[in-house]
């Protein structure tokens, strides 16, 4: 099982991939590695979804956030909380299935196992610091030896000798160029793996019982020699000029194994580890995620129903096969005998005007069966939705309860069709998290670069605009009010979002980006009607356009720049506040113009 | 004082500035600053103005018809509101007190245009009268302005009130006296 780096969207939330759905958000985790905390992990959100659990830190999000699949995750354990050590939940790792299973654990040292997980006493005796070596995996650095030309190449570092079988494309010997057979670069890979892990124990007297022949490199002040070849190295090669075996050898990583002291016991409690380490090959003995804000009761149910579930199958899974549909034209029937999903096209294809048209014809088909028994479904769900929320409503009313318990049968009934909505999956009660979430979510919604929600609305947005959009966008499900999303959008400036809040001087409120200011609107204006007084007017005006330039009006000002006009007079009427525009109000309407009025000079006489 | 007002009796066109072709000038502006500023342009416009068509006396109702404050050009004009505002930004001591109402405060339909103020008219007599050498004669005050001596000067056809206005400054100050009765005003110089 490994941590993973996750991908942050700009609202600092994880991104899911498709398919994947948010079950579960947390506030006040912390993580921990077998029984150490891992430091700069210990305050974040830990976000349960149907395929991942997420931890997005709170004070670094994109330094310390990580991820772990849960189809990696074996199994599951629940710990309440007692005295001063808050409940936590533990994921052990899925082992790997061959007989050679090596574990990394969390002290560094690599201990093979067969079959069942008594991890010896000696892990918990002896805590390690961490070393944050990058000390690869056994296939890496092994060599095989070339049975043509005997020349040693390294072994491929992808190269898993428990997953190893004949599709595995195997590169040719550097030498020769001939591809060797699967059973040389096994072995060496196997016997790479097993040298290792014999000098690892220091209470134990493997290191004399070496089982393979070759030594290990021995090193003098300036130089190693290498143990195939006997060349001196200097110190500091990895591997031996002449022959390209590897030098570094285990034992050096580990000096305390030749007699070193023997390492401190980290203190109590919640021991913790040099650092986070992230990196790709390194497997984890068990992860906590520690709840000191409570919520672990709803996160451990939604994750074991999450783990019955196994979402991650339907990824690999082919796609569901659809009904035989009879085919109605009479030009497809070269393969009358196949069965066709709606999708596929038919092998002969006609060509022309008449072929175009018989493809429409059929993806018209196509999609109307596909829509209709999507529909069928949902359709039945619906109805027996309703029934179920007006029967819920029905009593209500007739036992006269009172509000609290109503609501509390809504969302039970609403839960037991599967319509979970969003403050369910954060343990409702705590609308802050609510907030905080959809505030996020909706900064994410704005700066999404494939809808350009923002954008499209030339950068600034009223917040009335953006609540029809975004409900709009939800098709229906989990809308969100009006107060809620006034509340969200407070929360912008403190969460330090990528949009904020801004309040006109009409009290109209808009969103715009939060690198965005007044001044660079105000020197927009100013460049655009720079351009207009370069323009000569279309049809015939009666004062100095070479000097004055162009009013504009509130419409134009929306049209150039993208934004409503409601947005368009508030934007102007905040340059006329800071002197740069000045009004005329004429029997075309209002416009706006460069303000000549304040310049100095302008005025003859 | 009618015929003063509306005369437009010149050689010459008055040439306006180039705000007067600037469309938002005659709007009234929200922006304190810009506002000052348009006031401000607008006074001296209304000065120069009369300075070059010799009005003294600025009838409201007339002025808002006159190419004053109406560009017929531009099409627009300047409200009877807005024109009312502008002349009491000129009463006003930010107005450089370059306009007085004339008439109770409630009626505001005329009113003096100072440009040149009274005291500034009494020095221009007063040079006069000294540069031609008549301190301590008497002279009639329709000598004064429509006489043929002081054609070539500036005050020749001032208004009968501002050149009493003015020699009362004068007076105040001791530097000349007015006698006699209505319309036969004699003034005489110290």
């Amino acid at each position: 099982m490994f941590f993973k780096q996750i991908d942050l969207t700009t609202a600092l939330r994880p991104s899911l991939i498709s398919g994947e759905e948010l079950l579960f958000v947390q506030d006040g985790v912390g993580l921990y590695e077998g029984k150490y905390k891992i430091p700069d992990c210990q305050q974040g959100y830990a976000y349960l979804t149907s395929l991942r659990v997420y931890y997005v830190d709170e004070k670094e999000p994109r330094k310390n956030s990580v991820a772990f699949d849960l189809r990696e995750v074996e199994k599951t354990d629940y710990q309440a909380g007692f005295l001063k050590s808050s409940p936590k939940i533990t994921f052990h790792p899925k082992l790997p299935r061959d007989g050679h299973q090596s574990v990394r654990l969390a002290d560094g040292r690599i201990a093979v196992e067969e079959g069942s997980s008594s991890f010896p006493g000696s892990r918990a005796n002896s805590p390690r610091r961490y070393s944050s070596l990058s000390s690869p995996l056994p296939p890496s650095n092994a060599t095989w030896i070339c049975p043509i030309c005997s020349f040693s190449n390294p072994v491929p570092s992808n190269f898993d000798p428990s997953n190893a079988n004949a599709s595995i494309p195997l590169p040719p010997c550097l030498a020769c160029g001939i591809k060797p057979p699967l059973a040389v670069v096994l072995k060496a890979a196997v016997a790479a793996a097993s040298k290792r892990i014999l000098p690892q124990h220091p209470d134990e007297e493997f290191s004399g019982n070496a089982n393979s022949t070759i030594d290990d490199p021995v090193q003098t002040e300036t130089t190693i020699t290498c143990p195939r070849c006997t060349f001196h190295n200097h110190v500091s090669l990895p591997a031996c000029e002449i022959c390209g075996a590897p030098l570094r050898s285990e034992q050096q990583h580990y000096p305390m194994a030749n007699g070193g002291s023997k390492p401190r016991r980290a203190e109590s409690p919640g021991p913790q580890l040099a650092e986070l380490n992230l990196d790709d090959n390194a497997e984890l003995a068990s992860v906590k995620i520690s709840f000191r804000a409570g919520g672990d009761k709803t996160f451990y149910d939604r994750l074991k129903g999450a783990m019955t579930q196994r979402k991650w199958l339907l990824q690999s899974a082919p796609s569901i096969p659809s009904p035989l549909s009879p085919s109605t034209t009479g030009d497809l029937d070269n393969e009358t005998g196949l069965a066709r999903t709606p999708i596929t096209r038919p092998a002969s294809t006609p060509v022309g005007i008449a072929g175009l048209e018989r493809r429409g014809l059929e993806m018209r088909k196509n999609n109307e069966v596909v829509i209709g028994t999507a529909f069928e479904d949902l359709e039945a769900l619906m109805a027996s939705a309703k029934d179920i929320v007006a029967l819920a409503e029905k009593f209500a009313i007739d036992s006269g309860r009172n509000a609290a318990e109503t609501s509390s049968v809504f969302s039970e009934s609403a839960a037991a069709l599967g319509m979970v909505t969003t403050k369910d999956k954060l343990n409702s009660g705590s609308d802050n998290l609510y907030l905080s979430e959809l505030s996020r979510n909706l900064a994410e919604y704005l700066t999404d670069d494939r809808t350009g929600v923002l954008r499209a609305e030339g950068g600034v947005m009223s917040l009335v605009d953006l609540w029809a959009v975004f409900n709009r966008s939800r098709n229906g499900v989990e809308l969100v009010s009006p107060l809620d999303f006034h509340k969200a959008a407070d929360l912008w400036g403190r969460l330090n979002l990528p949009v904020r809040l801004r309040r006109f001087k009409s009290g109209l409120l808009v969103v715009q980006r939060s690198d965005w200011n007044d001044d660079k609107t105000v020197q927009q204006f100013k460049t655009w009607l720079g351009q207009l007084q370069q323009i000569a007017p279309a049809e015939e005006v009666h004062w100095e356009w070479s000097l004055f330039g162009r009013g504009v009006s509130a419409q134009e000002t929306a049209q150039r720049f993208g934004w409503s006009v409601g947005v368009a007079i508030e934007e102007l009427e905040m340059a006329e506040d800071k002197g740069v525009l000045c009004r005329e109000e004429g029997i075309e309407g209002l416009k706006f113009w460069s303000n000549f009025l304040v310049e100095v000079g302008s005025d003859a006489e | 004082m009618a015929t003063a007002s509306s005369s437009l009796t010149t050689s010459s066109m008055f040439t306006f500035p180039p705000t007067y072709s600037f469309p938002p000038f005659f709007s009234p502006q929200p922006n304190a600053q810009t506002r000052s500023a348009q006031l401000s342009k607008w006074s001296s416009l209304v000065q120069s103005y009369c300075r070059h068509h010799r009005i003294f006396k600025l009838l409201l109702s007339d002025a808002l018809e006159s190419p004053l404050f109406h560009n017929s050009k531009l099409k627009r004009r300047l409200s009877a509101h807005d024109a009312k505002a502008v002349v009491d930004y000129m009463t006003s001591k930010e107005g450089d007190n370059r306009a007085e109402w004339i008439g109770p405060a409630t009626e505001k339909a005329s009113a003096w245009i100072w440009w040149r103020r009274p005291e500034e008219w009494a020095g221009v007599l007063e040079a006069w009268v000294d540069g031609t050498g008549q301190k301590g004669t008497v002279l009639t005050l329709y000598e004064l302005v429509e006489g043929e001596a002081t054609e070539s000067q500036e005050f020749h056809g001032m208004d009968m009130e501002v050149l009493r206005k003015s020699l009362g400054t004068l007076v105040k100050k001791g530097k000349a006296q007015v006698f006699g009765g209505e319309g036969q005003e004699g003034v005489k110089f110290f």
